[in-house]
């Protein structure tokens, strides 16, 4: 029974205020991550607090989304959309400081691993993107049939809930970036242990999957979900690695702060999972112009 | 630990429980020999005997009575001779690259120095193992010599990486950062990963710096083995012309003992192991214990180490890394168009303050208040080291002088002399190290010519005639004695030698291991190549939390 009222409200497009939580989550999440790794920094440049003061009002504006329609439409929408900017221009700044690194662009490899994570900056505008397009879906309490919206194109698209390819558009870039990530993280410490190639491997098939389900409906319906599914446990199962990783430091426990600074990044396995849950997610939504 | 008395006849008693001999005890004990290690220094205990200072840790070296002469004398004591169970590993700045294939045949491609009695590909299984168990921390892929791999990730980079790294990609140099050095990149075991701290040759007290101390004696005292700390030996007992029958000497107090054996290796580095042989001479053995050939302390080889500084306008912090993790190895192999054989490595240097002082005494004569403002200026200064192959020339060797030490036992005489190919390649290196500096931003570049490492002086050969023992360490002349350490190595390439000395140490004792009791009661030497026991490496090696490495 609830499932079923779940599948309806997503297939209709009535779930702004999950979507709004899902946002919040993510930006929350996200944040959290940032805010470490730039205080790993030591926040050497004034634009790396933005990422982490965005991030905290997107969480708050979410939130508002999730209790008010109008927040929803305005806070959470302009929010995410500044957000998703800075992730752009956040962008622009790691590939700088790749190019400063001593050696620069000219020894690739060495700096891409050990300088600025490349695409973290686009993963984080990607999980912003989330709240923008929460902002255009209808609430769960609404009608099951559209009202007259006023809205047009994609816009009219998200609010009815025929968002399919678009979904599975963001779920394919944000594969491509979080993959990215964990190649070359787990490139650094030497693929220590088997389950660190398991990204690797998943994150081509999702990319594959998503790229797929944008071009044909037979392939959203059957493989986007079964691999979106194995990329949202592989996450899970991430984040308990990396949560032992960090316990297994010298000093575990009693030194969390430090450990978890400069251990495996906690919060990145989820982030990848949540590539997972958008794949499903857009299995399950009707495809644009149905 | 277990204790063994001075009459029982032990299998096996090491001479020198440091970079070798620590690997050696401990596959010995693991395979089940009775094993004593006499050690002329200390146990060290790191909490209580190792401090965070520079000055303070002048008891880590070999700093007994030695004489050096020559034209080109060699400093002894600091950077080439350690004292102490672990021995060198324990001051070593822990650079641990393989050498190249092309160092085993010297002779035969360039026509000067000695071929090794083994190639690369005897070594190479051994050099994998040896990078896992210390372990190793570089770059997924090293692209010099044989290209490999290490098991553990790349350090981050410090100041004077980042100088090598800059001035190197500038001038188009390849060049590797973040390792191969054996400090921990992540923690393991009950070892924990680096904190950079810098006190890297004041032996690390942190543990993440791989030496045999914590390595590979605690496994070795586990399986049995005595390490006798304070022991110091004098002389080789013979039982007859050919064979050894135990190893006598002098325990802190300086009271005599005699350790029986079956069998004797002597691990004491390129010093202690000729002087302690030349001193066993006896009848029959009249210019030394298995010198028949003549060849016990020569071809002595020290490396060029001239230091190259590099004043920049930024700060450079030399001390806020571990001195060793970047290094080229572009201009390892001969270049016909320099003009002399063979060839050296660029590595990153990093002294604190005080070997820094003395280097800018010799670079700039520095004194007084000039040293002083040197020494104000300290953090803006970024320090580069060649690291160049000198050829072994039978003139630089390790005689017994007259002069004794604190036991009565007469001290080791080092020689050593640069020969033309030697000055040309030092002046090359240096010059190429000034450029890299320069092209990295430094507005003031000086230098300080000094030597590091020592290896030599009872090389391996095939030839008893110029040798001193046989691919696995046995002496020509004597069935039962052995030596396991760096002065069997016949060239020594551009590379530091601590990895490539751990590894004939884990390979001479798979042989030990294979023969059984051959070495003990036959003459008969079976040269057949033991298999590889993977199994004796330290516990943990291949088990979890270890890095998998990929063939």
């Amino acid at each position: 029974m609830l499932v079923k009222s779940v599948r309806e409200h997503i297939a209709d497009g009535r779930f702004q205020r999950s979507l709004s939580l899902v946002a919040a989550a993510s930006s929350f999440v996200s944040g959290l991550e940032v805010g470490y790794e730039h205080y790993k920094g030591s926040y050497s440049n004034l634009a790396m607090y933005t990422p982490v003061l965005l991030s905290g009002a997107l969480t708050g504006a979410a939130l508002a989304g999730f209790v008010s329609r109008r927040a929803a439409r305005t806070a959470m929408r302009w929010i995410s959309a500044v957000t998703l900017a800075d992730g752009v221009i956040g962008f622009g700044f790691h590939i700088r400081g790749i190019q400063r690194k001593p050696g620069g662009w000219r020894i690739p490899v060495v700096n891409i691993v050990m300088g600025p994570p490349i695409f973290a900056p686009l993963l984080f505008g990607t999980a912003a993107y989330l709240g923008f397009m929460a902002s255009y879906l209808r609430r769960e309490e609404d009608p099951e049939e559209p009202a007259e919206s006023g809205l047009q194109g994609w816009r009219r698209e998200l609010n009815e809930g025929r968002f399919q390819k678009h979904l599975c558009g963001v779920a394919a870039v944000w594969a491509v970036f979080s993959g990215f990530e964990a190649w070359y993280s787990h490139y650094k410490s030497r693929f220590r242990i088997w389950a660190q190639w398991t990204p690797i491997v998943l994150a081509p098939l999702q990319f594959a999957a998503c790229l797929g389900a944008i071009f044909s409906e037979r392939a959203a319906r059957g493989p986007l979900p079964a691999i979106s599914a194995l990329t949202a446990i592989d996450g899970g199962v991430g984040f308990i690695y990396h949560a032992r990783g960090i316990a297994r430091r010298s000093g575990g426990k009693k030194h969390w702060l430090y450990n978890v600074l400069y251990g495996p990044p906690i919060f990145a396995p989820l982030l990848f999972a949540a590539c997972g849950a958008l794949g499903m997610l857009a299995s399950m939504l009707r495809r644009e112009g149905q | 630990m277990r204790r063994y008395r001075d009459e029982e006849d032990v299998d096996y008693c090491l001479v020198g429980v440091g970079s070798a001999g620590g690997v050696l005890l401990q596959r010995l004990a693991k395979a089940g020999f009775k094993v004593v290690g006499l050690e002329a220094g200390p146990f060290w205990d790191t909490e209580r005997d190792w401090v965070s200072d520079e000055k303070g840790s002048h008891k880590l070296y070999w700093n007994d009575l030695r004489i050096t002469g020559g034209k080109d004398p060699l400093s002894l004591g600091e950077n080439n001779s350690g004292k102490g169970v672990g021995g060198g590993s324990v001051h070593w700045a822990a650079f641990a690259p393989r050498f190249h294939p092309s160092d085993f045949r010297v002779y035969t491609q360039d026509g000067v120095g000695a071929d090794w009695p083994i190639s690369y590909e005897d070594l190479k299984p051994y050099y994998e193992l040896l990078e896992r168990e210390i372990p190793v921390a570089g770059p997924a892929y090293f692209p010099w010599g044989d290209p490999h791999g290490y098991p553990y990730g790349p350090h981050p980079m410090g100041g004077v990486g980042n100088v090598l790294v800059d001035g190197c990609t500038k001038l188009g140099i390849r060049v590797c950062a973040g390792g191969p050095v054996a400090i921990l990149s992540g923690s393991r075991g009950n070892r924990p990963h680096c904190i950079y701290r810098g006190f890297c040759i004041q032996g690390c007290k942190v543990g993440a710096k791989a030496s045999t101390l914590i390595t590979h004696v605690p496994e070795a005292l586990e399986y049995g083995a005595e390490v006798r700390e304070l022991s110091m030996a004098f002389r080789i007992s013979m039982k007859d012309k050919r064979r050894a029958n135990g190893v006598h000497y002098y325990d802190e107090n300086g009271r005599e003992h005699f350790q029986r054996a079956k069998a004797v290796v002597v691990c004491g580095y390129a010093i202690e192991t000729p002087r302690l042989l030349l001193n066993s001479a006896c009848a029959g053995h009249d210019s030394g214990l298995a010198n028949s050939s003549g060849t016990v302390g020569r071809y002595l080889m020290a490396q060029a180490g001239n230091v190259v500084l590099g004043r920049f306008a930024e700060l450079i912090r030399m001390y806020k890394a571990p001195p060793a993790h970047a290094l080229t190895e572009e201009f390892y192999e001969t270049d016909p168009r320099r003009g002399f054989a063979r060839g050296f490595a660029i590595q990153t240097v990093g002294p604190l303050p005080i070997a820094f002082a003395k280097q800018m005494m010799v670079a700039k004569g520095a004194w007084g208040w000039g040293m002083r403002r040197v020494l104000m200026d300290y953090n803006h200064w970024a320090t580069l080291g060649v690291l160049g192959e000198i050829l072994p020339w039978p003139e630089n060797r390790v005689e017994v002088a007259e002069e004794k030490d604190q036991f009565g036992i007469p001290v080791a005489k080092v020689s050593f002399s640069l020969r033309e190919n030697d000055k040309k390649l030092i002046e090359f290196g240096k010059k190429t190290v000034m450029e890299v500096m320069r092209a990295a931003g430094a507005e003031e570049v000086v230098q300080e010519s000094r030597y590091a490492h020592l290896v030599g002086a009872a090389r391996m050969g095939s030839d008893p005639g110029t040798s001193v023992v046989d691919k696995y360490g046995r002496t020509h002349d004597v069935s039962n004695l052995f030596v396991c350490d760096g002065s069997i190595l016949p060239t020594q390439g551009s590379a530091n030698p601590g990895l490539t000395i751990q590894s004939l140490a884990a390979r001479t004792a798979d042989y030990l291991i294979a023969q059984g009791d051959k070495v003990f009661d036959s003459e008969e030497r079976d040269m057949t190549p033991p298999p590889i026991r993977r199994r004796l490496a330290v516990r943990d090696t291949f088990a979890k939390g270890v890095p998998r490495v990929f063939k």
